[in-house]
């Protein structure tokens, strides 16, 4: 069950209409309570390598995203903003970590969709596994990893939101929609609730301008490439995770490949990394 | 006029140009002047290569910001708070960068289209040393087959084994000009021109810069004189710069990339900036079917007249090896067409700047002292220091001095430069050089004031002082 590429279905007008002011209520990112585990287990080692802990939470975009918004929140007050897990890492280090890790053990709003955990997983996965193909990007175009590593992780972060807001609506507790239409729904809003939980993070503004456009480049000026490298990582993911898919088989918009100056031999390299990236993204499985 | 198809399905034309920057490009065009058919062939779509695309126009246009921090600090006398926020990306310094791209991008696509240049987009690899094969991104084919090639693909960062660039906490050149936050600090490796650029650069940015290398001091192959200047203004800007030092091994140590020189000293810094020289692009071009030489440090080899030793396939800019800087790649692109086409040098080339994009800038132009007293027996050297004219004063930038070497005749054979503007001054020297002018020049005309161009007046009166004095002496 993993996400489909997106504008799959269209959603009927009246489920828009009805999903559109609901996605305009404050929203939240929900955390992972292994990761959260995994990652306290960490943090209450003295002696743990900053390196495992940022491991850690590359493999977690909930919790990363969390991570990122406590530590720029009001109550650590940080000298700046923070706008990446390393710098969250380096400048906040293991103590203050730890604080917003346990912080975030003892308030997680649990994103709970009962009977659709497999596809929150899903969601998670294909996540990491476009994060993982935008750093293998970055160190092709000879970038910096950390803004495309960033916007891999976070790109499709508001599907479970809409997912959970759709479900939530009382006509469907009565009636349960069809795989097509959830998908649909997140097809269409996803871009826009993840740029808006960015945006509610404060983190940085071409974050949520990358996000916003991740299907439409051309409209995410000044960062087209970042939201270029962001598209092409999407197109890698949904390919790699689909293990009946041959490289043959990998589709991408040219214009995209086009824009990052990609040539047939290093998108064929780019496919060569499937195994890493998805190793990478195991956790989620 | 354009590249014809024979039967055969291979493109011919006269001359074959591999690479769009700065060398390819003036290569390409020098060569439609003298009337010839030019395929000029680039892996990006857009000419300028590296120049444009990562190296000196996106380092300049962030250099430009940085500069202008500098200047209205030291303008502004304290009056305005002027700190960056640490969060700001990189790339948010260089807002401007794409209509500095697309400005210059349209005016080489517009040189290159009236002069008749055809282009091709792909991968270029020798067959053999007439024939080119050109793999284009959509995975079409074409053959070239040309009487003349210039081969000008330009280089890239060299990556030390010992240096694990990771573009993440370990950047190179490139992937420095993408970080999406300012970092605390910084150990850039190596002292050449682009270490030193990045260095003072984010020095001004505020960032704590430590640059370290094996010499004695950087810019090595400045004198001491015009380096001191760089490093004290570097100084003030909260750089350090640590002589003498080999580094052993870089390597992450938690948050921090840490630097061990062999010496055992170790270097912390949230982020490596690994500045270690460039490697030409040849590692694709199949070079070995054309039987083209490479020099030990991997560069093409080439004789004084740029061409290889296959004697009609010629090679220019990053890709024969240093000094690596845009106008000398212009110039040699130049040079290159010309002799492969059997036209006579031109003479445009005997003066070529150097420019140093450091804060502050430095500039240089013709011999030395030290190099024109080898040439004519003797030389003197007119000094004026940035603190002796009046708009340095006023712009709050007093740190620099411009130099004018003199032949014994009185005739201006070189000029060295170092401080804000330098490398716009150094070309009134340059053309000085070019007419063949006399220190009485710079005397005898007024110079618009207040001027940082007043110096060359005051350095022509220091000279002319010194001539005089030498005359009196051997008298």
């Amino acid at each position: 069950m993993e996400p489909s590429p997106p504008t799959r279905a269209r959603l009927p007008d009246e489920l828009h209409a009805l999903l559109a002011p609901l996605l305009e209520a404050e929203l939240d990112l929900p955390v992972l309570p292994d990761a959260t585990a995994r990652l306290l287990a960490l943090c209450q080692d003295e002696a743990a390598d900053a390196r495992r802990v940022e491991a850690a939470l590359e493999r977690d975009p909930s919790l990363a995203g969390h991570i990122l918004r406590v530590a720029n929140s009001a109550a650590h007050a940080p000298r700046e903003p923070i706008v990446s897990l390393q710098q969250a890492v380096g400048r906040l280090g293991l103590a203050a970590l730890r604080g917003i890790v346990i912080g975030a053990a003892l308030e997680q709003r649990v994103f709970r969709v009962p009977g659709h955990e497999p596809r929150v997983r899903a969601i998670w996965r294909h996540c990491a596994v476009a994060a993982a193909f935008a750093r293998e990007i970055a160190r092709k175009l000879r970038r910096n990893v950390e803004a495309a590593f960033l916007c891999g992780l976070l790109h499709d972060v508001g599907r479970p939101i809409v997912l959970q807001a759709l479900l939530a609506t009382p006509a469907a507790r009565r009636s349960p929609p069809e795989a097509e239409l959830l998908e649909a729904a997140m097809d269409q809003f996803h871009a826009t609730v993840a740029a808006r939980l960015v945006r509610a993070w404060k983190l940085a503004e071409w974050t949520s301008v990358v996000v916003a456009h991740h299907h439409e480049p051309e409209r995410a000026e000044p960062y087209e490439e970042q939201a270029h490298v962001t598209l092409v990582a999407d197109h890698l993911a949904h390919w790699a995770v689909d293990e009946a898919s041959s490289p043959a088989e990998f589709a991408c918009p040219a214009a995209s490949l086009d824009a990052l100056n990609l040539y047939p031999e290093d998108v064929d390299e780019l496919l060569a990394a499937r195994a890493r990236a998805l190793e990478f993204a195991e956790v989620f499985r | 006029m354009s590249a014809a198809t024979p039967p055969s399905g291979e493109l011919a034309c006269d001359v074959l140009v591999i690479g769009a920057g700065p060398a390819g490009h003036k290569a390409a065009i020098q060569a439609a002047k003298a009337g010839r058919s030019v395929l000029l062939v680039d892996r990006d779509p857009a000419a300028g290569g590296e120049c444009v695309q990562r190296g000196t126009i996106p380092s300049k246009t962030l250099r430009e910001s940085a500069s202008y921090l500098v200047g209205l600090r030291a303008r502004s006398e304290g009056a305005f708070a002027l700190e960056l926020p640490s969060d700001v990306k990189v790339a948010g310094l260089m807002r401007r960068l794409r209509s500095v791209r697309a400005s210059h991008a349209s005016t080489l696509d517009g040189q290159l289209e009236r002069n008749g240049v055809q282009r091709l987009r792909g991968r270029a690899r020798f067959l053999s040393p007439e024939v080119v094969e050109v793999r284009a991104p959509d995975r079409s084919v074409r053959r070239i087959r040309a009487g003349r090639i210039v081969i000008a693909t330009g280089s890239r960062p060299r990556q030390p084994e010992h240096v694990p660039v990771d573009h993440e906490h370990v950047l190179d050149s490139d992937s420095i000009l993408s970080l999406i936050y300012l970092p605390e600090s910084l150990t850039v490796l190596g002292a050449g021109v682009i270490a030193c650029e990045f260095a003072s650069i984010f020095a001004a940015l505020g960032v704590r810069v430590t640059l370290v290398d094996a010499g004695a001091r950087p810019l090595a192959f400045l004198d001491a004189e015009l380096t001191g200047i760089f490093l004290a203004s570097f100084e003030r800007l909260g750089g350090r710069f640590l002589a003498q030092r080999k580094v052993a091994a870089v390597r992450r140590e938690g948050a921090a990339v840490v630097t061990e020189c062999t010496g055992g000293e170790l270097l912390r810094a949230e982020k490596l900036l690994c500045a270690l020289g460039r490697v030409a692009n040849v590692q694709d071009l199949g070079l070995e079917a054309a039987g083209i030489a490479l020099t030990p440090r991997g560069h093409v080899l080439v004789d004084a007249n740029l061409r290889t030793v296959v004697p009609h396939i010629y090679a220019a800019g990053d890709v024969v090896g240093p000094p690596a800087l845009a106008a000398t790649a212009i110039d040699q692109g130049r040079r290159a067409a010309r002799h492969a086409l059997g036209l006579p040098p031109d003479g445009a080339g005997e003066h070529v700047p150097v420019g140093i994009y450091t804060l502050p800038e430095i500039a240089s132009v013709g011999l030395t002292e030290a190099q024109a007293s080898e040439r004519f027996g003797a030389a003197v050297t007119g000094r004026a220091r940035f603190d002796e004219l009046a708009r340095a004063h006023i712009n709050g930038q007093t740190d620099g001095l411009l130099r004018l070497v003199a032949a014994p005749d009185g005739r201006v054979v070189g000029a060295q430069v170092v401080g804000e503007g330098a490398i716009e001054l150094v070309h009134v020297a340059q053309i000085a050089l070019a007419g063949g002018l006399t220190l009485e020049a710079f005397v005898d005309n007024v110079f618009n004031f207040p001027t940082l161009a007043e110096g060359y007046r005051v350095a022509a009166l220091d000279a002319a002082a010194k001539l005089a004095a030498a005359g009196r002496r051997a008298a």
